[in-house]
């Protein structure tokens, strides 16, 4: 099997068996970013938590604030080589850290007894930090195109309000919820015959 | 209801955030995904008191121009809020007046949201409502082994003042040196602090609490104290308890002293307590001054006790106040010798063999002894003799029993110990 970009489709050609600790290392990172997935539902449930109502009801509809130099997996991210899709996911995963970081200090003033959030926060930074170089690795050894060098978005002030920040704070972790899932589910797409 | 403006105290504190985050999107900005309409609130994070009353503003503006308020509504922590308090001031703005607030529901503000008309958010603002700090109290510090000083300070109104409120606990050396402020918080209870090092002895210290929250400050009273008038130490190690040969209503009780301070502890006092195995009961001994030895009479025969033994450091380098208990070491257990003969239930610190009675009967009998010698010629008689007498009284009741195949009545005989 070819491991030049753009032909990592298991489909394409199953009877190749990856080297073993290739594999190792892949299914080892998929397990990682599934054990992010689950921490970023709690990392989310537990920020609703402490910014209060309407934070967490059923029914709350916040608006989806743009977050300079990090978006959604967008729509069509599932149709896109697979190559292409873990390429997305390690920039997404490179640009979460100092987000969730920024977040962790805000909330820091805002809820300084949370600590079990101030934690969580703390341990998404750098579990986010490993699962992208994790990732990277992978790519790198299946000769795929490392992603660019990360973008160092222009230094801006904060929200200047308290709610804004909550509601930036929120969309943070929604983001780094989406983005261990896509990357937990392009990852199984890679494992010789499915997520083990 | 009240309608007013926020009282002149009620102001926001928020101070802009240390660091700049990497992102920017403030609701109201011109570039909100939607395209739609946004808002801004007016005033932003305000803090007020309990009770006060807030008037706040939502401004409409945005693309396409010519947005008016109509049909905005406010919502107050997730609970729409009634008609009755909103206006509109003009055709962009809706105004809002909430009278007598209650503190704050969580310590990150109560969400005011200004929604459109289909529920949407245009814009958000926290509250902050609650007290100024009242002035902590009862401030008590302790030194373990002269090495450090923990503190622990009761927050003035029981803590409670709906907002986050910080406790800086300050220390300074009474007639020179400068304010230090302790920095290991929560050691010993949410309001208590640890100073680890760099304590002076013979000096006298000032210490005192700073609270400090978005409506204001308060500062305890200085306690002012010298850290070896506080000094504690470590539980007594190597506590053991064992049978007094036979004697069935004794345990003899023996530990070492607190080694962190053993060249220092001359006039430590002890404590001991002990407890039947199946009671929450503790009996305390506290008149055991400073051996390292007691021995526990008038038990219950065949019972297993529990007994922890505890330290004083008192008098250290010649301090005259109470000195502070040290917690009690871990439990040790022992059993007493069993008996047909039901036991008294209850103890005291005993003399070993030979040595002067602490207990009723035995310093009954130390007098006895006494003027029997001056008196009677009877210059063998001792303690030793007369716990001799009580072991053999005791295995003769017992062969005496075995052989009539009897069990014995409640009734004392001649050897029993003291009772409490």
């Amino acid at each position: 099997m070819s491991l030049r970009e753009g032909s990592l489709d298991p489909q394409a050609d199953s009877s190749v068996s990856f080297l073993p600790h290739l594999e190792a290392k892949i299914r080892q990172t998929h397990s990682l970013a599934r054990l992010l997935t689950k921490y970023a539902e709690q990392l989310l449930q537990e920020y609703v938590q402490h910014q209060g109502a309407p934070f967490g009801s059923p029914g709350f509809s916040p608006p989806r604030l743009p977050v300079a130099g990090l978006s959604a997996p967008a729509p069509g991210h599932a149709g896109l080589p697979l190559a292409e899709r873990l390429r997305l996911d390690a920039e997404a995963l490179a640009e979460l850290p100092p987000l969730l970081d920024a977040v962790r200090h805000r909330q820091a003033e805002l809820s300084p007894r949370a600590l079990r959030l101030l934690r969580r926060l703390e341990d998404a930074t750098r579990q986010t930090r490993a699962l992208g170089a994790a990732l990277e690795a992978v790519l790198a050894a299946l000769g795929a195109a490392a992603p660019g060098p990360r973008r160092e978005p222009p230094a801006a002030p904060g929200p200047a309000g308290v709610f804004p920040a909550k509601l930036l704070g929120l969309r943070v972790c929604g983001l780094y919820r989406e983005w261990t899932r896509r990357t937990e589910g392009d990852l199984g797409q890679l494992l010789p015959g499915g997520p083990a | 209801m009240l309608a007013g403006r926020p009282r002149p105290s009620a102001q926001s504190a928020r101070r802009t955030p240390p660091l700049p985050l990497l992102l920017l999107c403030v609701l109201g900005a011109p570039r909100a995904e939607s395209g739609a309409h946004t808002a801004v609130i007016s005033p932003q994070d305000p803090t007020l008191l309990i009770g006060s009353s807030l008037q706040a503003t939502c401004s409409v503006h945005g693309d396409p121009p010519g947005a008016t308020a109509e049909g905005l509504y406010w919502t107050l922590n997730g609970r729409r809020l009634p008609s009755e308090h909103s206006r509109m001031l003009n055709a962009s703005t809706l105004a809002l007046v909430l009278a007598n607030l209650n503190g704050s529901r969580q310590q990150s503000g109560d969400n005011l949201v200004c929604h459109a008309r289909d529920g949407s958010i245009l814009a958000g603002s926290c509250l902050y409502v609650g007290l100024p700090p009242e002035k902590p109290f009862n401030i008590s510090c302790w030194s373990k082994n002269m090495k450090d000083l923990t503190c622990r300070w009761t927050p003035g109104a029981h803590g409670e003042t709906f907002l986050h409120t910080n406790y800086s606990l300050k220390y300074k050396l009474r007639w020179y040196g400068q304010d230090n402020t302790c920095e290991e918080y929560h050691t010993v209870g949410p309001h208590s602090c640890h100073i680890p090092k760099d304590l002076a002895l013979f000096t006298p210290y000032e210490i005192w609490v700073e609270a400090t929250n978005r409506l204001g400050s308060a500062r305890s009273d200085v306690l002012t104290l010298d850290i070896l008038d506080v000094v504690t130490t470590d539980p007594p190690p190597d506590v053991h308890v064992s049978r007094v040969g036979g004697l069935e209503d004794q345990l003899s009780v023996r530990w070492v002293s607190p080694p962190a301070l053993k060249d220092f502890l001359f006039q430590a006092k002890y404590q001991i307590r002990y407890r039947v195995e199946d009671s929450v009961d503790w009996k305390v001994v506290d008149d055991v001054s400073n051996q390292t030895s007691c021995r526990l009479a008038g038990l219950k025969p065949g019972t297993v006790y529990f007994v922890q033994v505890r330290c004083n450091p008192f008098g250290i380098y010649g301090s005259k106040k109470a000195g502070i208990w040290s917690e009690w070491s871990h439990p040790t257990a022992a059993s007493t010798p069993r008996s047909e003969r039901p036991g008294p239930g209850g103890g005291a610190c005993e003399p070993r063999g030979g040595e002067p009675s602490s207990g009723p009967v035995r310093r009954e009998l130390k007098q006895f002894l006494g003027w029997l010698k001056k008196h009677a010629y009877c210059s063998n008689l001792s303690f030793r003799l007369y716990d001799q007498w009580r072991a053999w009284m005791q295995k003769s009741h017992k062969t005496r029993n075995q052989d009539e195949g009897i069990l014995p009545s409640g009734r004392r005989g001649a050897a029993r110990g003291p009772a409490r």
